[in-house]
This record gives C-alpha cells, structure tokens and sequence, in this order.
C-alpha cells in the first residue's frame, strides 16, 4: 500500500485541487503487486446506519468477501463479523484509533449526528469522537454509503439529529483528510471492494467533483440505461409494472450518477430498472432530502 | 462487580449490555440501545408511497420486512386489495429474506460463539477454501503484526466445540453460507430489484412481471438454499444443541409470547398465513388486538414523550440527557405484559394453535430427539433451532407458492392514495413481530410509527419496573469470566438482536 508519506503528500494535492474545484491529476503506481505482508487494515465503523451497506459487502463475487479478508486487505474490526467482542473490542479499536498498530484506512458505515452526539454511542464514547481522534492516525477515510457521504436518510428534511456526512464532518472541524465518498444506498459491493484494491495496488482513484470514483459515478444512470433507447422513442411507462422508459413515474435516473445500468446488481442478475422499478436517486447527494421531492410521480393529488 | 458487554459484536448496530455479577451470577442486566436517528419523524410530511423505500432504511439486515410491513399498512388505509400475483411476489421476496437471514444468523453472527476456527490449523484434507484459509491463518499468526486473523481472533474466552471435525465442517459451511446467503438474495432481488433495499416493492404488489424465465431462476436458486437448509444448517444446529446441552436451560425469557403472522395465503388482509398470528401466555392464545393493546412506555427511554401511548398516539421527542433513562429503546408491552417475539415466539404460537402440522411435526420431532418439552424452544439451542425449523418450512412454501404465480397477469395494480385514512400493516421480520401505522392528511403522511421486533427484545424496563424479554433471558445467568461473560453473550446473540430496528 501506500507509505504515509506518500498519503500525505496526496492529501496535500487533493485538497488543493478541491480548493479549486478542479480534479486531483491520476496518481502514479507505487505498487503492482498486493503484499500479504503489507496489505492495509482496516477499521470499519459504524454510525447512524442500518448495516446495509455491511450487508451489501457480503454480496461480492469478485473478489469474494472472503478473498478481500484474506487476500486484498485485512478487516482489523468490523462490529458485524468480529469475534472479538465487549471490552475486548474496545481495546483492539483504540490501539489502531491511538496509532499504535500501524496503518489503517478507516471507513465508515453511517451519517454523524452532529447536533445530538449522544445519539451514536461506541463503548461510552460518542462516534464523533471516534472520527475526530482517528483524523490524526489513519492513513485515509472510505466513506461507505449515502449516509457516511452526504448524512443519507438520517439527515432528510425534518431530522432531529443533525446528521451530516464524513467529509462535512471533518470539513467543520478544519481536518484535513482524504476521504473517498461511495455513496449509494445501499452501496453496490464492487464500489468498494474495487475502491479499496485500487488504492492499494494504484493510489487514490481519480474523483468526481463529489469526492466518489469517477471510474463507477461520472455518468448518469440515465445515459447508459438500457431503456435509453425507449426514451429516445419516447416509449414511457404510463403506470407501475410497464415496460419501457420510467421517466414519467418519476425516474431519478436522469439526476443520479452512477453505474447501475451497465454494472446490474446481485450477481448482475437484476437492477431497480430491470424490475420496472424507478430510480430512486439513492447513489445522488441529495438522496430522499426533501419531503417535496417525493421518489415517484404517482400521487397526483398531493 | 459491574460488567458493561458492549459493543456486542456479530448483531445489528450498537448494543451494550450493563450487567451487575455477583457470586459469578448475572444479578442485574439493563440492555441499553446507544443509536437513535428519529425516522417517524422523518416521514411526516411525505409522499405515503415513499414509506416502503424510507422504512427499509430502517434495517439494511431485514429491509423486506419493513416494506412489506409498510406495504400492507398503505393497502389498509388505501383499501386497496393486493393482486394475486402481487401477494404472491410479496411472499416470495419476504420468504427468501428470511431464509438468507436464518443462515447469516447462524453461520456469521452466531457460529463463532460456539466453534473453534483454529482448528482448521489441523486440517489435511484438499478442500480449497478451507486450505485457503489455514494456509492464511498460519501465515497470519507468523506475522507478528498486531491483531493476525482478525476479524476471526482475538475471541472471548470460554469453551468452544473440541471436535476438531466438527469444527473444520463448521467452518467450511460457514464459508459455504456465504455462497447460499448470495443465492437467496439474488431470488428475492429478482422481482425486488435488488438486495439490500428493493425498489420493486409497492402496495399491492411488485413492479416486475412473472414472467416464467424469471419464476425458473427463483426456484432453481431457492431450491439450492433449500439443499442447504436441510443438508447443512439444521445438522449443524443439531451438532451444537448436542455439544452444548446445557443451553437448552439457559437464557429462558420470562413473560409471554407473541407473533404477527407470516405468509399469507391469500390477498386479503385476514388471509390465513403459513404462520398463524397470536399472543401466548400461560399456554393460552388470543388474537392480536393492534389498536388498543400495544403502549410504549418511556420512563428508562430517552424521551421526554408522554409513556404507555399506544400506536396510533405515540410520540418522540428525545431527550439525551434524560436522568432515569439509560437507552434509546422504548419498552412496548402487550396489555400491560413483557412478551418475546422472534422464532420461538413464531414457531411456539403457531404451535398451540395447531395451525400447521408440518411445523407440529418438526417441533415434535426435535423435542423427542433431544428429549425436552416445545416449551423449552425459550432458550438459547431453542431460538436457533426454531430458525432451523421456519428457514425449512419456508423455503417448502417458496417453492410451492412460486408455482402459483401467473405469467399472464402483472405484478402490481392501480393505487390510489386518498386525502385521508389510517393503516395497520403486521408482519413477522426474521427477529419477529413488526407492526408499520400509517395516517395520512391531504395525501401525505401526517404520522408513522413502527414497533419493531427487538424493541420488544432488548426492551428496558417498563414504568412498572419490570425487565424486557432478553434482560429476564439474561438475569440469573452462570458465567465463568465476569469480566467478557461468553455466556451472556450467547444469550443476546441467540435474540439476534437489530438495534438499528429497534430505535429507528
């Protein structure tokens, strides 16, 4: 992986891009080849989520989960598959969060709650506080889902928790860390899995704008939808369970980059389109935000 | 000495468990729920067909659940009537999320409780995953980095299954489930879109078309985990009930039973269901009543809320910094009483009930195999074991239910939302009872609520002082280590516990 050094020289590049609002340059390959010795650990944490984006991990096939444990990186803690377990957790999280176990890359599962930091409790601690002490020893943050990136549903219109994503998070307190945005709600397995091999084996991957892979989010789910075609035709579904383009029903596609209607999900067996479902924009920052922006034009009357 | 358990690794979300030992007996245990993020709140206000897609977030574990339950809440306000492919679809969808939740359950969530992975250290055979896995755990203990082989060590101390057979078998159907979990996910994904969180579920049905290629794919897939279920997971429950004998004892809840019902047979909401609904106390069934029965109470729950509202008047104000609180989790009873909900809540009411002989006859079976009564289903081998019973029941009723689809006919129908209007929408969640309440005020959400599955297992006290199902489960308990008690940690993982259910 990636000496710190060379994170650091990174995140000093990246944030300067971002400064001015341009792209970070493509980073050379400091490594070809995975180390086993030297893959990086990871400490995956929790927040105000629902495990979805966990459960999605679970559903990889290539690579396995299995083989990202045990040949693509090491999985240090993650509260769903571990072990460990109580106290014994604890201190196993707090020697990597302190700096004494070496590198490791931190991602997050879930939003932060911002104005209420007694809502996300680890062992006595709040999770913010988790995040702020890790900003000085991790070697960069994956944040993995809506909620980690941009606050996802905990944050919708109305919320009462302030819930904000990683990057906002440490945006606020002047940290000054890479953090790689996965959004999606869930997340498709791949976009992280890939993520996470590509800095190993490469370095940080080419970002949007938004801070997510360009390599999985620079186009709209619309522009490579296999119903483009039927857009094109202008063949629109007129009610739920019809074929053909699903604008009219209130399709998000058009808004939402992502790479779902070239990378189909569950073992590329199906996506949301493919079972007449409209896009829901999960994968968009500004996923389920506004209580008048509903996901479906199908209540007429409201 | 007190003993805080948390973070409870290998469940949903964020648990810690306060215990108070003394004499090495649990005296005292408070299940505390450390994460709240407020989505009744959050659905005020909102288009009412966003609350299958908004609830599913609820749990990215058991997101059909919700949906269904949402879905069947919006059809009883709508007064819409599902069709018959579209119940069917619904069936089919929430039925394969059961079956890939029992399995992940067991094998990662509960397994590592029980079997000893380093005994894949001794293996000599060619089976390539389980040499994958030695030749990278050998390579991790050499190491010398901190930590080798996480996630699988370090572990709590205790004892664990000393067949080194039956460890390496373990061990290779833990792998082997990962494979079969994927299996049932890409079933129900098939008309939901995808997994987690499908977009195809609607009131009334599934957007996606039976079309027969796709009914071929389902069966063929659940057909494999059916494989599984019989040939694997209910032998290896098997194997652990008899290694561990003792856990048929331990970890008994201590007030009734109760169950919403799952699978329904027909469209209608009173349909008969593969489960049958009930409340069971003192060996007596009675039907659920949802409008008056079930309050929550909020004296040890961070809320400034009114305590013992029912459904339909509950409130949420939190208060943090709440003096006698100690969770986020509100303690629902049922007409004043604690109850457990879950598959042994599941399989015991259907029991007394008589309302499905396959199920009598499995119940009958294990408890003559293992000589105890169906009551002792209330224990830590009884909850997996009543998994093993409804992951085989239901993957029979897939298959079966699967053949009445009808290719011809779509899978969804018209709706139409009206100004106003109020709905109940019951289901069992793979952890148990779920209940969704809708009412709506010119065409949106004016109030949702949900009560959810381990709100009423890791319940905390009631007003009236009494503990909730798993803090009786765990009261009284032996444990060995005071300071990491992998007794009680059994315990909790045998509710499989959902916090991010439970608070919502």
């Amino acid at each position: 992986m990636l000496d710190r050094r060379e994170f650091v020289k990174l995140a000093a590049a990246l944030s300067t891009a971002f400064g001015i609002g341009s792209f970070p340059a493509p980073v050379q390959a400091v490594l070809n080849k995975i180390d086993p010795a030297t893959i990086p650990k990871i400490i995956y944490l929790q927040g105000l989520s629902c495990s979805g984006c966990s459960i999605s991990l679970l559903q990889a096939e290539s690579p396995s989960p299995l083989s990202m444990i045990t040949d693509y990186s090491q999985l240090a803690f993650h509260a769903d598959l571990s072990a460990t377990s109580g106290k014994q957790a604890l201190k196993l999280i707090d020697k990597f969060i302190s700096g004494q176990a070496g590198d490791y890359i931190l991602a997050v599962e879930g939003a932060i709650p911002e104005k209420m930091p007694d809502a996300c409790v680890i062992g006595h601690k709040t999770f913010a506080a988790y995040l702020e002490e890790a900003a000085k020893t991790m070697t960069a943050a994956v944040a993995i889902g809506s909620c980690a990136c941009d606050g996802g549903i905990p944050a919708a219109e109305g919320n009462l928790t302030g819930a904000i994503g990683l990057q906002e998070f440490y945006a606020k307190r002047n940290i000054d860390k890479i953090v790689v945005n996965i959004r999606g709600c869930s997340v498709h397995p791949d976009w992280v899995w890939h993520t996470i091999v590509h800095l190993v084996k490469v370095g940080l991957p080419e970002l949007t704008e938004d801070g997510s892979p360009e390599l999985f989010y620079s186009k709209t789910v619309h522009e490579t939808c296999p119903r483009y075609h039927d857009f094109q035709q202008e063949i629109f579904a007129e009610k739920l369970g019809d074929q053909g383009c699903l604008f009219k029903l209130g399709c998000l596609g058009p808004l939402t980059k992502a790479d779902c209607s070239s990378r189909w999900w569950n073992g590329g067996r199906t996506w949301c389109i493919d079972a007449n479902a409209p896009c829901i924009g999960c994968a968009s920052p500004s996923f389920a935000r506004k209580k008048n922006v509903p996901f479906y034009r199908l209540n007429n009357k409201a | 000495m007190k003993v805080d358990l948390g973070p409870v690794t290998r469940l949903e979300g964020h648990l810690n468990v306060k215990t108070i030992i003394t004499n090495n007996i649990v005296e005292d245990a408070q299940c505390v729920g450390e994460m709240f993020r407020g989505f009744e709140v959050i659905l005020r206000g909102r288009d009412p067909l966003d609350a299958q897609q908004i609830t599913q977030r609820i749990c990215g574990v058991c997101p059909y659940a919700h949906a269904i339950a949402s879905s069947y809440a919006q059809e009883n306000a709508y007064n819409l009537t599902a069709s018959h492919n579209g119940r069917i679809l619904h069936n089919l969808i929430q039925g394969a999320n059961h079956l890939y939740d029992y399995l992940l359950h067991f094998y990662q969530l509960s397994a590592l409780d029980f079997v000893d992975i380093t005994a894949v250290l001794k293996y000599t055979g060619k089976d390539s995953d389980l040499v994958k896995v030695k030749a990278w755990i050998t390579a991790e203990l050499a190491s010398g980095k901190p930590y080798p082989a996480a996630p699988f060590l370090p572990r709590l101390s205790g004892k664990y299954v000393d067949n080194d057979e039956a460890n390496i078998g373990a061990l290779k159907h833990y792998l082997e489930s990962m494979e079969i979990q994927k299996k049932a996910n890409r079933a129900s994904a098939i008309f939901g879109g995808k997994f987690p969180h499908a977009t195809g579920i609607f009131p009334g049905g599934c957007t996606q078309n039976p079309d027969i290629d796709l009914i071929v794919s389902y069966q063929s897939l659940i057909s494999e985990v059916r494989d599984f279920i019989h040939q694997k997971y209910i032998p290896d429950l098997v194997t652990v009930a008899q290694a561990f004998p003792e856990y048929w004892e331990i970890g008994q809840s201590k007030g009734g039973f109760m169950s919403f019902g799952l699978l329904p047979f027909s469209p209608q909401s009173d349909s008969r269901r593969l489960f049958a609904p009930g409340v069971l106390l003192n060996g007596t069934v009675s039907a659920v009543d949802l409008e008056e029965a079930i309050t929550e109470d909020v004296k040890y729950a961070k809320y400034s809320s009114p305590s013992g509202l029912n459904v339909r008047n509950g409130e949420l104000d939190p208060d943090p910094g709440k003096a006698s609180a100690y969770t986020w989790i509100k303690a629902p009873r049922y007409n004043g009483q604690m109850v457990e909900v879950g598959p042994a809540a599941r399989v015991l009411v259907d029991y007394h009930q008589g309302n499905n002989q396959e199920l009598k006859n499995m119940v009958d079976h294990f408890a003559k195999i293992a000589a105890i009564t169906p009551e002792k289903l209330n224990s830590v081998i009884g909850r997996h074991l009543s998994r093993g019973i409804c992951a085989a029941l239901i993957a029979d009723f897939l298959l079966a239910e699967s053949e009445r689809l009808d290719p011809s006919k779509p899978g969804c129908v018209k709706i139409d939302i009206p100004a106003t209007g109020e709905g109940y929408g019951i289901t069992e969640a793979s952890r148990g009872a779920l209940l969704h309440y809708i009412r709506l005020k010119d065409h949106k959400i004016e109030k949702y609520e949900c009560v959810v599955p381990t709100t009423w297992n890791c319940s905390p006290r009631d007003d009236k002082g009494t503990p909730g199902a798993m803090e009786t489960a765990l009261i009284g308990t032996k444990v060995e280590t005071p300071d990491e008690q992998i007794e009680s940690v059994r315990i909790v993982h045998s509710f499989d516990p959902c916090l991010a259910c439970a608070v919502h």
